[in-house]
């Protein structure tokens, strides 16, 4: 197949799978521990952050071919984490829980993630 | 079937997940070629232009545009905006920063990314009632 055709074909079918499971994801969340803070795309963001971490690594470790690096990094976790729901997120906490509740939404995202990215790359390596 | 509530939704976030995901992939080559690739500029300009656009298209859901369809709000929000913004990248690219050796670069794109974010998410909704002021 033709390799810009291949490209589109491979972010697409990964794109449609991460959103919908942030989606439902998010409403399982929701339901389950309420609203009053987004413990799901905090959830979301911090797994995705991980697997990213975990599956690049085997990526330089085993030479995955580019369609399914394309599907998975680029697709399916390009999708499933989101920044924009988390600014969102973080405006909406501010006005109902106050600046002490999204001072800690807004940090503690990217510091999580950052650690779990860094514990994806070391399962990867120990692999 | 598209009368559905459940597969409309589904249809709704899988067309504006493919769009933004597209989106993301194809600006990040463009804006590689531009400004080079040791600094991760594209996914940058990407989350903040996208937090921009939250801002701004949420705010205008409470006023100007409260009429539009649940399925278009899906589609924007949760499927492009959500799709074509992304976090995993972004740890990505400070664990990489890091990993070169760069520490403070790799700080700054960390700590800049969620400053920025927010700040254009306000961008966006100061905007958006701009907007909806003067039309009013």
């Amino acid at each position: 197949m033709n390799s810009a055709i291949s490209t589109i074909f491979a972010i697409s079918l990964g794109a449609i799978p991460g959103a919908l499971s942030r989606y439902y994801l998010t409403l399982f969340f929701a339901s389950r521990f309420g609203t009053a803070f987004p413990y799901g795309t905090f959830f979301i963001n911090i797994t995705g952050a991980f697997l990213m971490g975990f599956f690049t690594t085997l990526t330089s470790k085993f030479g995955i071919s580019q369609v399914v690096q394309l599907f998975v990094a680029v697709g399916f976790l390009g999708s499933y984490t989101t920044f924009s729901t988390y600014a969102l997120d973080t405006s909406n906490v501010l006005q109902a829980r106050g600046y002490k509740t999204a001072l800690l939404y807004w940090l503690g995202s990217p510091l999580l993630g950052f650690i779990s990215i860094e514990l994806g790359i070391w399962l990867g390596r120990l692999i | 079937m598209l009368q559905n509530p459940v597969i409309r939704a589904a249809v709704a976030i899988s067309l504006g997940a493919i769009a933004g995901a597209l989106s993301r992939y194809y600006l990040g080559l463009w804006f590689n070629q531009l400004f080079g690739t040791e600094f991760p500029y594209s996914t940058l300009i990407i989350n903040i232009s996208g937090c921009f656009v939250m801002g701004l298209f949420t705010t205008l859901l409470i006023g100007a545009l409260r009429t539009i369809s649940l399925d278009t709000r899906l589609l924007v929000t949760t499927g492009f905006l959500g799709s074509y913004t992304t976090f995993s990248t972004y740890e990505l690219d400070t664990a990489k920063l890091l990993q070169q050796g760069s520490l403070e670069i790799g700080l700054l794109y960390w700590f800049c990314s969620a400053v920025l974010g927010m700040v254009c998410f306000q961008l966006g909704v100061i905007c958006a009632n701009f907007f909806q002021i003067r039309n009013e």
